[in-house]
């Protein structure tokens, strides 16, 4: 660009567009798979129940713990219910529930992470001193405690495992910020003029966002395992609600008679970890 | 005997040729240093006779050592350490952490020379006593100078015997007087044998007499005695490089700077972590000077300029500045311009920021841009796709967008090439004093800031 173009309209300074593009193009195969993986179930858990009239509560105890035929692609289950429909919801409830603890917890653990870098003393302490009592239980048996408390709610859930997943982000995003905050590159922009948000825009974010890219990604798996787990043991989402770990340990008494049953919940809640595993790999 | 006789060698990668084809012979008691450019495939040379060329590299041509010819690349590591030795770049980084530097030299004198261990633990004391060294025998690498620690590694490098030493940029990252220390040791510890000594730095080549070799992009373009050379340039690029020695520099015009102050410091103490570094010290810096405080490392220079700019609390005293401006007219340059930009946008963007930040004037910087050597094509690339002298140009770009009335240019060139670094700083100090602005230039060599400021302050 030509300086007398200056004048003109200023471009924007920030351009998430570019960062996104850089990403696709630097991405890895194996980056490419695990995206694939999510995309193809999140189409399928938002088009499946267009396909068919009846939804997921319906039952039809007349035709119970059928085979994929014409009419139940992937069979009923032991009310009769659709295993297509249940399936589709359940997916599209563990991507909702990931999508928020990710959203949630790199938020506060970035913004805690940042400000506690930048105050190491005033601020910093007091945050260290939350995410220790937090470590100092087991992430799953916080998880069940809430879970405990509201038994079956969704927000719950979602509220237990953010608080237990930020802690990772702002260990990492402090870990990378404090040399930073010292760097001779801060240094210059603060002499400058610039201020906080200039800095951490152009100097923290660019080199956190890589890291936390990463831990979204294996963060969105343990989300669904976590909640797949209390689904498993009855303290997370309630019945008649599809959800793959209830949905498991409900088919699980009629493995030997319908085999399928029991494999579909497991599959869809493997390819859903298997792809996130992968979209977070990068070269090493 | 000629201890080191090739001919014809060259490097490859693939098909694509690194280094041109060399022919030299090294007597014994002969040294040969080959001058050159950062990336001039000088240390590709170094790896080549040694034997430890990286796997994709491949040599052609024939090296003879001790009179031994056609030598395959496992007869020339049963070589190392008794008859040829390479002394790494940056040696601190080569010595055990761990151990003390007495146990390092007898563990080779051991090993390596093969004495026993009584004879190698007397030798190794010995040694260290003859080389000044006999004090800090209980002390790791970490313990000790730069300076210390490069002698610590000499002597490792020639206690197995080794005639043909041969040291990869001996002088890197040292200041002026360590430099001429190490190679003065150097010089010593090689006395009967021979010495191949690559380097940057034209002061090293003058302190070493002998063959003198001068490489440029993977090409020899001037070879013979090192006096004539250096005394009578043929090819064009070894008189730029000497011309780049700051020695050879002409005097910078002494404009009349004015007799107004600009910045006082009024008996400043100033600590860094426990350590008290300057005491009760003053000084007065005017308007339009051009002001160098010399100084071996880490005697507080850097620190004194943040502690003038405000960046660090002084202890007692005071900083007054004389002149009622804005913060951002008080400007600095940073050692190292790849760690005080962000690699995460385009140069543009940042300059963009800073015009936006402050509503400046943004047909000023074109001219200032053409002044500096920047072009437009350049601007669009990140920090981490222009080189250093690129990046310090930059950055002196965006502190003079700011009319700076101080800038503290902390080593600005000390981490660029000599011929880069000769450019640099004389523009830092052209365009400063244009734009009426006070420059403190800190530096570890003398002979720079002699050429480029009004005056001198040594700490």
């Amino acid at each position: 660009m030509m300086y007398t173009e200056a004048n003109s309209p200023p471009t924007p300074t920030f351009r998430p567009t570019n960062r996104v593009k850089k990403a696709f193009r630097s991405a890895t195969s194996q980056q490419w798979f695990g995206f694939a993986i999510l995309a193809t179930l999140l189409i399928f858990s938002f088009l499946a129940p267009h396909f068919v009239s009846v939804d997921g509560a319906e039952q039809d105890l007349g035709a119970i713990l059928t085979s994929p035929n014409a009419e139940h692609w992937l069979g009923t289950d032991h009310f009769g219910r659709s295993m297509w429909v249940r399936l589709a919801d359940a997916i599209a409830l563990s991507f909702g529930l990931a999508a928020l603890c990710v959203l949630t917890a790199s938020t506060a653990g970035i913004a805690l992470g940042v400000l506690s870098a930048w105050f190491p003393t005033r601020f910093g302490k007091v945050v260290e001193l939350l995410t220790t009592i937090l470590l100092a239980l087991p992430g799953l048996v916080l998880v069940l405690i809430f879970a405990a408390i509201v038994p079956g709610s969704f927000w719950m859930l979602y509220f237990a495992i953010a608080l237990i997943q930020w802690v990772e982000y702002y260990r990492v995003v402090r870990a990378i910020c404090q040399p930073l905050i010292h760097s001779p590159e801060m240094e210059a922009s603060q002499l400058m003029g610039f201020g906080r948000w200039y800095c951490f825009k152009r100097h923290l974010l660019p080199a956190i966002l890589p890291q936390v890219l990463t831990i979204a990604a294996f963060g969105a798996a343990n989300a669904i395992l976590m909640m797949a787990s209390l689904g498993f043991v009855y303290v997370g989402i309630q019945p008649p609600l599809a959800e793959l770990g209830l949905m498991t340990v409900e088919l699980f008494p009629y493995y030997s008679d319908a085999p399928w049953l029991l494999a579909e919940p497991l599959v869809s809640l493997a390819a859903m970890v298997l792809g996130c595993q992968l979209l977070g790999r990068r070269n090493a | 005997m000629s201890l080191l006789n090739i001919s014809n060698v060259s490097v490859y990668v693939g098909d694509t040729q690194l280094l041109a084809p060399v022919t030299l012979t090294l007597q014994e008691g002969e040294r040969l240093t080959i001058l050159g450019q950062t990336g001039s495939g000088k240390s590709l040379l170094a790896q080549a006779i040694m034997g430890n060329l990286p796997k994709a590299l491949t040599r052609r041509g024939q090296i003879d050592l001790f009179g031994k010819t056609n030598l395959s690349l496992k007869e020339q590591k049963a070589m190392w350490g008794k008859q040829i030795s390479m002394l790494p770049q940056e040696p601190w980084n080569s010595l055990d952490p761990l151990m003390s530097a007495e146990r390092q030299l007898t563990d080779t004198e051991y090993y390596v020379a093969g004495k026993t261990w009584s004879t190698a633990l007397s030798d190794s004391l010995a040694k260290l006593k003859k080389l000044g060294l006999g004090h800090i025998g209980q002390k790791r690498v970490d313990q000790l100078s730069g300076g210390m620690a490069q002698r610590v590694a000499i002597a490792c490098a020639t206690a197995g015997g080794a005639k043909l030493v041969i040291a990869d940029e001996p002088t890197k990252g040292l200041d002026v007087s360590r430099r001429d220390q190490v190679v003065a040791s150097l010089k010593e510890q090689t006395e009967g044998g021979a010495l191949l000594t690559i380097t940057h730095d034209v002061a090293v080549a003058r302190q070493l007499p002998g063959k003198l070799m001068v490489v440029k992009n993977g090409r020899v373009v001037e070879q013979g005695e090192s006096n004539d050379i250096l005394s009578n340039p043929a090819h064009d690029f070894t008189k730029a490089l000497i011309e780049a020695d700051p020695l050879q520099w002409p005097n910078s015009e002494n404009l009349a700077s004015s007799q107004e102050k600009l910045i006082s410091a009024d008996a400043i103490s100033v600590k860094r972590g426990k350590q008290t570094l300057f005491n009760g010290l003053s000084l007065d810096i005017h308007k339009n000077e051009v002001v160098g405080i010399v100084g071996d490392s880490g005697c507080g220079k850097s620190t004194l300029g943040d502690a003038l700019l405000g960046l660090l609390p002084v202890e007692s005293g005071c900083v007054v500045k004389h002149e009622e401006t804005q913060p951002q007219r008080w400007q600095k340059l940073y050692q190292d311009p790849t760690a005080s930009v962000t690699h995460s946008v385009s140069l543009q963007t940042l300059l963009e920021d800073l015009i936006k930040l402050h509503k400046l004037d943004a047909s000023k910087a074109t001219p200032l841009m053409k002044r500096l050597g920047l072009t437009h094509e350049l601007m669009q690339r990140t920090a981490s796709e222009v080189s250093g002298g690129e990046l310090q140009r930059f950055c002196l770009l965006r502190a003079l967008m700011l009319e700076p009335v101080f800038l503290f240019a902390d080593e600005p060139t000390s981490r660029l090439d000599p011929l880069t670094q000769k450019d640099v700083s004389e523009l830092l100090v052209q365009v400063a004093k244009e734009q009426g602005c006070s420059v403190v230039l800190v530096s570890h060599d003398p002979n720079m800031i002699e050429k480029r400021c009004d005056r001198v302050i040594r700490l």
